[in-house]
């Protein structure tokens, strides 16, 4: 058996340090179906998976793929897959499946140029709208962004725990850049990581007396493993807490609301977000994954210029940070969103800061990163 | 001290592979590093560059606006990134394949045949980076190759670290 934790300095790209910090939260299984900016995730995790005892399978596509992680994960498995715009559209119906079963599972989505085939080998950020509404019907997710192969490691152990505490797909939102980004990583040691990880609930009552769905006091249901000795059904279909298909309008309220309300109510225990200069900011930069590294360049310029521009930058995307947002609205002038896309924090920043502060938006349509230059020149407009 | 390079040309050339290398040096050598590559689909032909960053603190944009050091294998990149070179900056480019002398004055220019010099023209324009610019050492470049060439891939050693030499003797005889 090969070294699950390789302890030390790497020099890895953003997609290999995904799989490296996937295998040391405890993932061992892999599905997915190889495509371009995400190919290195499937190709160090074909090397890496049978070293540790895990198996990785290539499927036959993305919706097989994403039907293969939520398997893995009701056998137990911490299961994972990776892909790209085209594909992330492929998973979307199994990835409803996935939260109505409540199925842990983490989906690296690494953002390019879209839509459709787009752009296979350039940056895009405009997956973030597809990541919290990309399946039909009300649901929620949980999305993060990594800014830098050393957060894709840190991060993707945060994906994991996130998905194994609340029952819900992670989308591991990085993009083509940081994906293909090689930069020094520091893989901490092994009683560090170990600490730090999160399982799911296991059954506290015997198989006669327990109900697969009915939630706990955080609204997250105990999950057993298949083959435990707790038989049941479990199904896309709308379900009681047994499990079985109840297709009432009281059922449905029930089950859907909760799934809903496990995320929102808890929204303060996953939100999570980085701020930079922004105690006497009057303008402030929103901004996430790669797109935020080029923001911090041009905050640190805009201070030596004696420009109050502050930065707040999304870790976790979904869900928004709505509470730091109108806290903000009502301190600064305005928000800036930066993103790699023609306005989709924007919106979230707009039905949400209302009329309290101004909202500006710096968009691109994809293709390469925000040039620092123009970025600057934008926001001496706005202030 | 902060060094951004960029390096550019056709996809097959080992840009980003020379890129890497030096990347991966800093990194032995301690310093902050980020490797940025940006390609198009094809594996052979069309134009490919990578943007490599070392620095002693930690670095903020990936994104290189003005480099400090260029090295360009064709005439498209050097006619896309010289515009874009800092004053006093170095710019290397393959005068084997670049038939038009690069036209700036304010820059410092090493023109190596590297094409020419070795089937390896980017392990030759490394030795040329390494003995010009003198940032990087040489013997970290060496542990490197034995690092990453193991196995059946043993036998390509001596050939790189012979190219790398044709590099440092050329732009070293051009000093005399």
């Amino acid at each position: 058996m090969g070294k699950d934790i390789l302890t030390g300095i790497h020099f890895l790209s953003g997609n290999h340090a995904c799989v490296e910090g996937a295998i040391a939260a405890g993932c061992r299984f892999y599905a997915g179906y190889p495509i371009t900016p995400s190919n290195e995730v499937a190709e160090r995790a074909s090397v890496r998976l049978p070293q540790v005892g895990g198996i990785y399978i290539q499927m036959e596509d993305e919706l097989g793929s994403m039907a293969a992680l939520v398997g893995a994960s009701w056998a137990g498995a911490k299961p994972m897959t990776a892909t790209s715009g085209p594909g992330f559209s492929l998973m979307q119906e199994n990835l409803g499946l996935a939260v109505m079963m409540e199925a842990p599972c983490v989906v690296v989505n690494v953002q390019r140029g879209s839509p459709s085939t787009g752009l296979p080998t350039a940056v895009g950020q405009a997956d973030v709208m597809q990541a919290r509404w990309g399946s039909h019907g009300d649901y929620e997710v949980i999305a993060i962004a990594p800014a830098s192969p050393q957060e894709c490691f840190d991060f993707i152990i945060k994906a994991f725990n996130l998905a194994e505490r609340w029952r819900v797909p992670v989308v591991f939102l990085t993009d083509e850049s940081v994906a293909h980004m090689s930069e020094r990583v520091v893989i901490p040691p092994r009683e560090e990581i170990i600490k730090r990880l999160v399982s799911r609930k296991k059954p506290s009552l015997p198989p006669e007396k327990f109900l697969p769905y009915k939630p706990g006091q955080d609204l997250v249901p105990e999950m057993p493993i298949a083959g435990e000795g707790y038989r049941f059904h479990t199904t896309g279909l709308t379900h009681n807490e047994k499990g079985y298909p109840d297709l009432s309008p009281k059922a449905q309220d029930k089950l859907v609301r909760r799934l809903v309300d496990k995320i929102r109510k808890n929204a303060d225990q996953i939100v999570e977000y980085e701020e930079f200069m922004t105690e006497d900011a009057e303008v402030v930069l929103v901004t996430f994954g790669v797109s935020s590294r080029i923001c911090r360049a041009v905050v640190k310029r805009a201070r030596k210029a004696g420009l109050k521009l502050g930065m707040l930058r999304l870790i976790v995307v979904w869900p928004f940070p709505e509470k730091k947002i109108a806290e903000l609205a009502g301190q600064v002038k305005a928000l800036v969103s930066v993103e790699i896309n023609l306005g989709q924090v924007f919106l979230e920043l707009e039905r949400i800061v209302k009329e309290r502060a101004k909202v500006f938006l710096i968009p691109n349509a994809g293709g390469e990163v925000h040039d620092p230059d123009k970025v600057f020149e934008e926001i001496k407009q706005i202030v | 001290m902060k060094t951004e390079i960029i390096i550019s040309g056709f996809g097959g050339q080992g840009v980003l592979f020379l890129g890497d290398l030096i990347a991966y040096a800093a990194v032995k050598e301690g310093y902050y590093v980020t490797w940025v590559p940006s390609y198009g689909p094809e594996s052979r032909g069309g134009t490919c560059n990578c943007q490599v960053i070392y620095s002693d603190k930690q670095i903020g944009s990936p994104a290189i606006a003005h480099p400090d050091i260029l090295i360009v294998f064709n005439q498209p990149s050097l006619y896309k990134f010289l515009p874009r070179l800092k004053t006093n900056g170095f710019l290397f480019y393959d005068s084997f394949l670049i038939k038009e002398p690069p036209a700036r004055e304010d820059i410092k220019i090493v023109g190596v045949p590297a094409f020419q010099l070795s089937k390896m023209g980017n392990m030759a324009m490394l030795g040329a980076f390494l003995a010009v610019v003198d940032q990087i050492k040489s013997e970290t470049i060496f542990q490197i190759l034995e690092e990453k060439l193991k196995g059946d891939k043993t036998k390509f050693i001596p050939i790189n670290k012979e190219a790398i030499a044709t590099g440092m003797d050329f732009v070293k005889s051009q000093e005399r």
